[in-house]
């Protein structure tokens, strides 16, 4: 009796301040474009690249290595070095060490073998070298890719609804789902690889799941009130988010073993579940329960 | 009406029969029971070897020698090291899975071998160590033609060194770049950075005028792995460390071996202490850099000569050292010789090379999280629908669509990497989703037909594949295809799901239900 009063209770506050709940993701949403700008006023991007992308070498020592001579000795030749350690998932043992900085493997590695006091070989580490201009490339058609996949996304919405303001209103969920993560990974200073935006076109596939089925529900099936229908895609939906952050979140958490590159897809896919859930039961309900209430849908 | 019932059970389990049945090609295609074979595979044979001569060949799969059982690396290693240990001429005998080879020899058999793999399954180079690299043509663009031109040169110039485990392909970007990509396992970067960025112009020259150039046409034939042709000959003390000096004999054509009579006839003869040679010397460069200078004998002068002595130096710290080097230099030297200078002046835009030891460890930790991941999921879906039938139903579709997807890459020798596994797990993510749709829809709106149920949710799941499918394709083209795995597998993944373990897992879901 109790849970039901306050679920009409609940119902009547949506009723009243649907349209004013939309508030609050539009303020998230123009807090990240507004740090998003000042990240590309500072660097001309949108984002912090790594060495895959602007052009450098990144070096993994396997084993245990001392981080902090390294990193005091490297900083007296070189600047904007990033470091990371990578650690075993039972153990919790340092594994190895990621080194990434914008130079040359033959200015890199000479360096770091006299600090080290060893010689590098394929036993010992592993090497990837970007050139300058082929990074500049891939981050370049990896946007293009973006661009295509959010067009590409867009056309299957319309196909499927068939109607603008519900359409709409699951494309903008996605654009907020991919620019809430990215101003997020921003603030975290996290370097972005191409595997990094590989999981933002993920994400424009993956994060409208939960729309679909909302619209779905409420503009395709007649049973119960609008709002029965709108709470029963939220259970589930929310249900579909859970799960998905359970597998994506410990993958991230866990696996500080694995290289950068891999644990940025779910950091991304995490940030983009948790946007979601704000952009699909905040912006996307009150969109199309707006668009229900003047089209007379009950 | 019993005749309907019985239709609707067929029918009823046709999708979960299509479900089974891919699961056994999947278990086919992965070939698991690969696990329990013994061996080890030669990965590549060194040409005109006694190994070469006496019929060993990449691919096949040695079992024993000398009757010794060699089951893997550790095995055949143990036996070859403990066995060539002088200078001794030694019978080997070594069989292979359908025939047997016998060697005399000094020395190892000139082969690599490899593990056997343990399933048909391929993981890429940054799983399982290696080094690739990405080239284009240093300032202009290349059309396919050359491209595949270019790939067949470099293909020969890596088997010729004698590196038999290397893949080139030709990748184009989205703006349509055309790119080289060469890929080899168990890392050797040096090699693959040395055969690469030399075009390998080959050019011996007396003065001004060329004799010969490196290639076919001018070479027919390089002595390698000779001693009575191809050696070391004396190592001494240079500043601050040794050199080595190598020299080899070559073939020339007739056509060259005319040049020689043409250009040397007018040379004079000086006359040393060592000896009486001609006042020109003939300079050896490569890409246009001086390797060598070599004094002309007397008795040469005007002659049509095909048998020309090459020869050059490799320098080190030690005297080992600087052996090694020559020998190095000695073979690519030779390598260049023979297959000639590469079309195009390269660059290498891209270079990773990637240690086992790393993609071991990823391998393990991937595995582990797999793991928690399905039980922390079993979790939350018992915790909620309470029903250990419902639970298993998913938990087991979830497994299905990760190892159908396994069996897909294996079938079509997709090279696994890190960005595909992510792939996996992604579709898996997606799939689970699905699922959820499923039950809720079939749980919910009970007034209506569980058919008119599923047949809503399906188009819940549709949309949905549809988006993820459009979403990933660009992902084909861009940045060189480097991240290809990632959508291939995670498109495998959805199209799995939604053409066979997602049918399958309504009917499984209907039945409980009923």
């Amino acid at each position: 009796m109790e849970q039901e009063s306050f679920k009409s209770k609940f119902e009547k506050f949506h009723d009243k301040y649907y349209k004013l709940l939309l508030i609050i993701p539009l303020i998230i949403l123009i807090l990240s474009f507004f740090y998003i700008s000042k990240v590309y006023s500072q660097t001309g991007d949108v984002i912090y690249k790594d060495v895959s992308l602007s052009g450098g070498t990144a070096i993994t020592l396997n084993g245990d290595v001392d981080i902090v001579k390294l990193e005091k000795s490297l900083s007296q030749n070189f600047s904007g070095i990033s470091l990371t350690t990578l650690t075993d998932i039972s153990t919790r043992k340092p594994t190895a060490v990621i080194i990434q900085l914008r130079a040359t493997v033959e200015e890199l590695k000479p360096e770091i073998e006299k600090i080290l006091g060893y010689k590098l070989d394929d036993k010992n580490s592993s090497v990837e070298f970007s050139g300058p201009s082929l990074g500049n490339d891939f981050y370049k058609q990896l946007l293009i890719a973006l661009t295509l996949s959010f067009i590409l996304m867009s056309i299957v919405i319309f196909v499927l609804f068939r109607t603008f303001v519900p359409s709409i209103a699951v494309i903008f969920s996605a654009f907020s789902d991919i620019v809430m993560p990215l101003a997020l990974i921003d603030y975290f200073g996290i370097r972005i690889s191409a595997a990094g935006i590989a999981a933002f076109l993920m994400l424009v596939g993956y994060s409208v799941d939960t729309d679909i089925l909302l619209t779905t529900r409420v503009l395709k099936t007649k049973e119960g009130s609008l709002n029965h229908r709108i709470f029963g895609s939220f259970k589930t939906g929310m249900f579909m988010t859970t799960t998905a952050l359970v597998a994506v979140l410990p993958a991230f958490l866990l696996l500080t073993s694995l290289p950068d590159s891999f644990r940025q897809i779910f950091i991304i896919l995490s940030l983009g579940l948790l946007a979601d859930i704000l952009n699909t039961w905040l912006t996307n309900v009150s969109v199309i329960k707006w668009y229900c209430k003047v089209k007379n849908i009950q | 009406m019993v005749l309907q019932g019985e239709k609707h059970t067929m029918k009823l389990g046709f999708k979960i029969w299509v479900l089974v049945f891919t699961l056994l090609f999947a278990f086919l295609a992965i070939a698991p029971w690969k696990i329990f074979n013994s061996g080890v595979l030669i990965s590549s044979v060194t040409s005109n070897s006694t190994a070469f001569e006496q019929g060993l060949r990449p691919n096949q799969i040695i079992k024993f020698i000398d009757g010794e059982k060699v089951s893997n690396l550790a095995d055949y290693t143990k036996i070859i090291s403990s066995k060539f240990t002088s200078n001794q001429t030694l019978k080997t005998t070594i069989q292979t899975k359908d025939s047997e080879f016998i060697l005399f020899s000094n020395k190892a058999p000139e082969i690599t071998v490899s593990e056997l793999p343990t399933t048909n399954i391929k993981t890429g180079l940054d799983l399982s160590g290696g080094a690739r690299a990405l080239v284009k043509a240093k300032n202009i663009e290349l059309s396919s033609s050359q491209l595949s031109d270019l790939i067949s040169i470099t293909e020969n110039r890596f088997n010729t060194y004698g590196i038999a485990d290397v893949r080139v392909i030709s990748v184009k970007d989205l703006s349509g770049k055309n790119y080289m990509e060469i890929s080899i396992a168990g890392a050797t970067p040096k090699d693959l950075q040395e055969l690469v960025s030399k075009q390998g112009k080959f050019e011996a020259k007396i003065g001004n005028e060329t004799v010969f150039i490196g290639g076919e046409k001018d070479i027919t034939a390089v002595c390698r792995n000779d001693a009575s042709c191809a050696r070391i000959e004396i190592c001494d003390t240079t500043e601050g460390g040794y050199y080595c000096k190598f020299s080899f004999s070559i073939t020339l054509s007739q056509q060259a071996a005319e040049n020689h009579a043409n250009i040397t006839k007018d040379l004079e003869i000086n006359s040393t202490a060592q000896g009486n040679y001609l006042s020109k010397k003939i300079d050896l460069y490569l890409d246009d850099n001086l390797v060598d200078s070599l004094l002309i004998g007397e008795d040469l002068k005007g002659t049509v000569t095909t048998q020309i002595s090459i020869s050059g130096s490799g320098q080190g710290t030690t005297q080992v050292e600087a052996y090694d080097a020559a020998k190095e230099s000695m073979k690519k030297l030779q390598t260049i010789l023979l297959t000639g200078s590469l079309p195009f002046q390269l660059e290498i835009v891209k270079l990773d090379t990637i240690s086992p030891n790393l993609g071991k460890e990823f391998l393990k930790n991937i595995i582990l999280l797999a793991l928690f991941v399905f039980v922390v999921i079993s979790i939350i879906l018992f915790a909620k629908y309470r029903n250990i039938k419902i639970t298993l139903a998913v938990i087991l579709t979830m497994f299905s669509e990760a190892f159908v997807t396994l069996g897909i890459a294996a079938l079509i020798k997709w090279n696994l990497d890190a960005p595909s596994i992510a792939g996996i797990i992604a579709g898996m993510g997606t799939g689970v989703n699905d699922q959820i749709v499923i039950l809720d829809e079939s749980v919910s709106n009970l007034n209506l037909g569980i058919k008119e149920r599923i047949k809503r949710a399906l188009f819940i799941i549709l949309g949905a594949f549809f988006t993820i499918f459009a979403a990933m394709l660009p992902l084909f083209w861009a940045g060189a295809g480097m991240l290809k795995g990632f959508a291939l597998t995670t498109l495998i993944g959805v199209s799995v799901g939604i053409l066979i373990t997602r049918p399958a897992f309504a009917e499984i879901i209907k039945r409980i239900g009923e």
